[in-house]
């Protein structure tokens, strides 16, 4: 009781410091891109689009979740890269490991914080995306969008990103732990990106490489609840690689010499 | 057999009163420390009495700031070899940290928050009321700046602001690693000031490491002076003066390299050197003559001898060049 106490009072400090920074606006303006772009693209070619079939609200979704398929590491890396970087360049590393809370406190909280970030960015990509759709159902009630929208599908595939991110946001965690160097970690996250685009097109254990668990776990957003529950082990390596390289960055957390 | 146990800790707490008088706050024991390689902390036994102002007085590299990181279990020592508050880190840590308070070089801000921010960071982790801060800001006089933007502050102001942080907690310790590094005289002033209040007003023991003499000669009422991660001298800051009627002789000559390897030959150690003087630490007037005879008959032309009595800066680089030779 006393350590899940003290790890929210961890927790309050480490979300307080990102008060207007950088961080705070990218993990809010960044999920708006996509939805913001559709909107234009539905609210001046939406008859276009749906000639070709589909849904309104499915076409809405996939149009939004290619793009974001793509884009969404990008934006890990470099929330990763902040979230540890506000340390580095504060020279408070120091500060906070020297204050009377247990060291894995402090390791978690920021873990912790840096997971939420990506977890209420991710959900707020959905939520823009209704908002997107609301939007250009009040200036075009004939689209479609008039219809009710398949939540579960849409915060379920959300939500599979999600825990299909968390093995490669934690080895950027890890690495921005470890190094001040900014360019770095997005260098081993693109050629992480990159090498997986590369080996998926022909090498059986592309499945194990964790920069793509993401975009294999992706599924189509029409069809039925129940394929939210297939393709299951993209999503289990992705936690099992979040679990191991967390547990050795607690380790080091321990251990290491703070400078 | 609680009896037994009872009795036990009476001798002992009898045993520990005879023999340090005042309880030690900080105590390291034969601390050694390495960087891969090499040895950094080598035999460092340091003794921090209660209620003291203790200059940690050391050339750069000398390893001051590792000595502190280790007090911070920032670097983690080894087992038995850090007390504080009588307490390891091993099994402690939490309940030490909540008694010291710490500024470690550089001051540590997030330079895009406000002073009072900054604070309130510390504040949710430490789990301070939050009066706490108005009045750590009132201590450090803080209080008309607390809302600006620490990226605005003065080098003074930000040393002052971390000095708040550590206080937040209302720590009996203090650590405070150079503190007035980079302060303009006015800054130094003020520093210097706020940490005599907050020993003799607030009752905390000061740990205050520097490498500028004057300053420590000032503040502490008790040093160590450590170099090449050796303590060379610790205890009172009287004991260092009062070591011998040592005094600083300044000879002024036609031939300082000569002179010096005449002084050398005869177990003088030189403080200071120049093109025209040289200085050099004696114990008593009578040396005087004797140098001056050993100088005159190596033919060098001596043109003055002046004595007076040594500094605190003289005594150091005698302490620490001594052991470079």
């Amino acid at each position: 009781m006393n350590s899940v106490l003290t790890l929210k009072r961890g927790i309050s400090a480490e979300i307080y410091k990102f008060r207007s920074t950088f961080v705070f606006w990218f993990i809010i303006l960044a999920p708006a891109f996509i939805p913001f772009i559709n909107l234009i693209v539905f609210l001046r070619k939406g008859d276009e689009i749906l000639e070709r079939g589909g849904t309104a609200w499915g076409n809405l979704m996939q149009y939004s979740s290619g793009p974001s398929n793509f884009l969404f590491p990008f934006f890990v890396f470099i929330v990763a890269l902040f979230v540890n970087n506000i340390e580095w360049s504060s020279n408070t590393w120091k500060l906070i490991y020297a204050q009377p809370l247990q060291r894995l406190n402090v390791y978690f909280s920021k873990l912790i914080v840096f997971i939420l970030m990506i977890f209420f960015s991710l959900m707020l990509f959905g939520a823009l995306i209704i908002v997107a759709g609301k939007i250009v159902h009040a200036t075009n009630p004939d689209l479609g969008f008039g219809e009710p929208i398949d939540l579960v599908l849409l915060f379920g595939n959300t939500f599979r990103t999600f825990l299909a991110t968390l093995g490669f946001a934690s080895i950027q965690f890890y690495i921005g732990q470890r190094t001040k160097n900014l360019i770095l970690p997005l260098g081993i996250g693109i050629a992480g990106i990159i090498s997986f685009m590369i080996l998926v097109q022909g090498w059986e254990y592309a499945v194990y490489h964790p920069y793509g668990f993401h975009a294999l776990a992706a599924s189509p957003y029409t069809g039925e609840h129940s394929l939210l529950l297939e393709n299951l082990r993209p999503i289990t390596l992705s936690l099992a690689v979040c679990a191991v390289v967390s547990g050795i960055g607690a380790l080091d957390a321990l251990k290491k010499r703070i400078i | 057999m609680p009896y037994v146990t009872l009795r036990l800790n009476h001798l002992v707490n009898r045993v520990n009163h005879f023999t340090f008088m005042e309880p030690l706050i900080i105590e390291t024991h034969n601390l050694d420390f390495y960087f891969k390689d090499f040895k950094a902390l080598s035999q460092v036994n340091l003794k921090v009495p209660e209620g003291s102002i203790f200059g940690f007085l050391g050339p750069n590299g000398a390893g001051k700031t590792t000595t502190i990181r280790i007090l911070l279990d920032l670097f983690h020592g080894k087992s038995g070899q850090i007390r504080l508050f009588g307490k390891e880190y091993g099994t402690h840590r939490e309940e030490i940290l909540q008694r010291v308070g710490a500024l470690i070089e550089n001051p540590s801000i997030y330079k895009h928050l406000t002073g009072r921010q900054n604070l309130e960071i510390i504040r949710r982790m430490v789990n301070a009321p939050k009066t706490r801060i108005e009045e750590v800001l009132k201590i450090v006089r803080l209080v008309d700046n607390a809302d600006k933007k620490a990226k605005n502050y003065s080098l003074g102001m930000c040393q002052r602001l971390g000095l708040a942080a550590a206080l937040l907690t209302d720590p009996d310790l203090l650590i405070l690693d150079e503190p007035t590094n980079g302060l303009d005289p006015s800054g130094i002033i003020e520093m210097r000031e706020l940490i005599i209040r907050l020993n003799k007003e607030h009752g905390k023991t000061i740990f205050l490491s520097s490498h500028i003499l004057s300053e420590i000669e000032k503040l502490a009422t008790d040093v160590a002076i450590i170099d090449q991660g050796q303590i060379l001298y610790q205890g009172k800051l009287e004991g260092l003066h009062s070591d011998g009627d040592l005094m600083e002789l300044k000879i002024e000559l036609n031939q300082v390299d000569k002179a010096a390897d005449v002084l050398k030959g005869l177990s003088y150690t030189i403080s200071e050197q120049n093109g025209r003087s040289l200085s050099l630490p004696i114990e008593a007037k009578t040396e005087v003559a004797k140098i001056n005879k050993a100088l005159v008959d190596a033919d060098i032309e001596v043109y003055g001898l002046q004595t007076s009595a040594e500094t605190l800066e003289s005594i150091f680089l005698n302490i620490t060049k001594k052991l470079d030779q």
